[in-house]
């Protein structure tokens, strides 16, 4: 890795130098050990700040949307990183032109305090990013995951088990919103929970506005959801929010053969297309 | 005086029969502060929880009160003051000082209020000295003092066998006279800690107060997703919104926390928002903290505890903030009095 790192900062100097992107976003240390924080270098010689490594826990997708407005950008993606630009693309929140981006291979992200891989992480099948301008290092294996896992689990439940699941999950949380800030998919310019107006979502914190909330999102981003697994990771509270995303990923895509989302950017989404073929339990 | 630890529970079932008590303990995923009982028991290894005690005083939704019509057609509004008797039992020095931010805010300059008052007065304060520190713990660069905490009723600290208690004011006075048969005299020998990750605050605030228009908030802001974690975890935090619930004919009034880290925080009527942008909401933060706060009340916002250093999802963090403003250059251009 430390022979991409270094790859990576002398393609972003160029990259900065010769004018064809104004800023590169990535990661560079934090304050402790093992730690990194986003990165937006926008002058060459500050490349050098950049780091590749085992902790670059964040993914950059969501960035573009602030920064495209100085100019062109190079973006560091890993396989995770590179559906969410793909998905983002596809949702019309920024062009392909206006992004370089700089691919790098990735074998899975740890938890700087327990050294261990994060769940995110263990139930990654696209370690390589799966749309760049320039690939840095050589591709990984993909690893063989099955990424539904924590869904048969809690599907397998007893009706009260789950529902209690539920309850104690969506009780502990705050509404910190960090799931939808972090989300490349939640791109809405007013989300429900903003429109004061209409009063979708109350502001008080139960169970029933937590779970409001949390359902609404996993319906919203059901079907372009791209499983990079940020929002879980992001939380604060540690809520499994990635059993309900990929509850949503898996029965769409029992219904509707909807596949991954960001694998490209062409295309649409499953439940915005209409199919006279498509199942209808319901009818 | 000293409590022998195998007595702990037996003081706590004895205190939870006339209050509600409150000690740190893992409940599920987190670490919190949460009310005792025959599952929940206290745990002091946690340096300080992931959420602080805030919402013992100042509850994330607390309900204001009720108004309508009733059965006759005559419109009532019928406050609601929930108080009860509170003990939290095994504050951190950093949580012991945001109850003093919040009793600022709550309290003093001319206004009481009517919600906040009532638990206040009904609350027991039991510190706990830190026997260790956290990774992010930085409360002695703000002046405070993990191993004692002057605004709280009683000090414990914790030694092998037994905690010494003493008492702080005559609130703890009359506590610790009520349980005096689970205490015996003596006292025991506290090794001192001191954190870890410093900051040098000298100086900062009068920085700060010429910073309102310094680059150094365009950069630090970049990062920033705009959820709500460092403020909903932080200790005094303490901005609420007020909305209601209407039901037929009756409704209720309630205020919840919010965050200025939202965008309808400021968002006014036809839209105007003063703070559209993530850049002046950081700025904003931060400011309070470390600036504003001080100007009104004498003290910091920032009681170092820490908890926004570890749980910011992009490891936006107070003390590198604090560094780079301690290392900014004041440029013409950029003085502009806050």
């Amino acid at each position: 890795m430390s022979d991409i790192q270094s790859q990576l900062r002398a393609r972003a100097a160029e990259l900065l130098s010769s004018g064809e992107v104004v800023q590169v976003i990535g990661w560079m240390d934090g304050r402790f050990e093992n730690q990194t924080t986003p990165a937006f270098i926008d002058r060459p010689e500050d490349a050098e700040l950049l780091v590749f490594n085992e902790y670059c826990v964040n993914t950059t997708p969501k960035y573009t949307l602030y920064e495209k407005e100085h100019g062109k950008l190079a973006v560091c993606v890993r396989g995770c990183d590179s559906r969410g630009i793909n998905r983002m693309i596809k949702d019309n929140q920024i062009l392909r032109d206006q992004l370089y981006l700089i691919g790098l291979p990735c074998s899975g992200v740890k938890d700087r305090k327990t050294g261990e891989l994060l769940i995110k992480c263990q139930n990654c099948n696209h370690r390589n990013p799966v749309v760049y301008d320039e690939l840095l290092g050589d591709a990984v294996e993909e690893p063989q995951v099955n990424r539904y896992d924590v869904v048969e689990r809690f599907e397998a439940m007893e009706r009260d088990k789950r529902a209690q699941y539920f309850e104690s999950t969506f009780n502990r949380c705050i509404r910190c919103y960090a799931c939808r800030e972090v989300c490349p998919v939640c791109t809405c310019r007013s989300c429900f929970v903003d429109q004061v107006n209409v009063g979708w979502q109350g502001k008080q914190n139960n169970l029933a506005e937590n779970k409001f909330y949390n359902l609404t999102r996993v319906f919203h981003i059901g079907d372009r959801c791209v499983e990079c697994g940020e929002c879980e990771r992001a939380c604060p509270m540690n809520l499994p929010l990635m059993a309900f995303n990929r509850k949503m990923v898996k029965d769409l895509d029992d219904l509707f053969a909807a596949g991954e989302a960001g694998l490209d950017a062409e295309g649409t989404h499953s439940l915005g297309t209409y199919d006279v073929n498509d199942v209808e339990e319901f009818m | 005086m000293l409590l022998a630890k195998d007595r702990l529970n037996e003081l706590l079932d004895h205190l939870s029969t006339e209050a509600r008590v409150y000690v740190p303990a893992r409940i599920e995923t987190q670490t919190r502060f949460a009310l005792y009982s025959d599952t929940v028991k206290p745990n002091f290894k946690l340096v300080n929880t992931e959420l602080p005690p805030k919402d013992i005083l100042f509850p994330q939704t607390q309900n204001m009160y009720r108004y309508g019509f009733d059965a006759e057609g005559v419109p009532f509004i019928d406050p609601i003051h929930d108080a009860d008797d509170v003990v939290i039992f095994g504050a951190r020095s950093c949580d012991v000082r945001s109850i003093e931010c919040m009793d600022d805010v709550f309290l003093t300059k001319g206004y009481v209020d009517e919600f906040y008052e009532p638990r206040r007065s009904r609350l027991l304060l039991v510190a706990m000295a830190c026997n260790t520190v956290a990774e992010s713990c930085f409360c002695d660069s703000m002046s405070l003092d993990p191993n004692s905490a002057p605004a709280a009723d009683i000090q414990m600290s914790e030694g092998d066998q037994a905690f010494e208690v003493t008492a702080l004011n005559e609130k703890g006075e009359a506590a610790l006279a009520a349980w005096s048969s689970y205490l015996t005299e003596g006292s025991i020998e506290h090794a001192a800690v001191s954190c870890e990750l410093k900051v040098e605050m000298t100086g900062i605030k009068e920085k700060l107060d010429h910073m309102f228009e310094h680059p150094i908030w365009e950069s630090v802001s970049k990062k920033c997703l705009n959820c709500g974690t460092c403020t909903f975890v932080c200790p005094t935090c303490h901005c609420f919104d007020i909305s209601q619930e209407n039901r037929m004919k009756i409704g209720e009034r309630f205020r919840s926390w919010d965050s200025c880290m939202f965008s309808c925080y400021t968002e006014m009527a036809g839209h105007h928002n003063p703070r559209a942008e993530k850049m002046p909401r950081v700025r904003q933060r931060f400011l309070h903290k470390l600036c504003f706060f001080e100007d009104r009340y004498g003290k910091s916002l920032c009681v170092g505890c820490g908890r926004c250093v570890a749980d910011c999802p992009v490891a936006l963090d107070i003390t590198v903030l604090i560094d780079q403003i301690g290392a900014a250059e004041l440029t013409e251009g950029a003085v502009h009095d806050a």
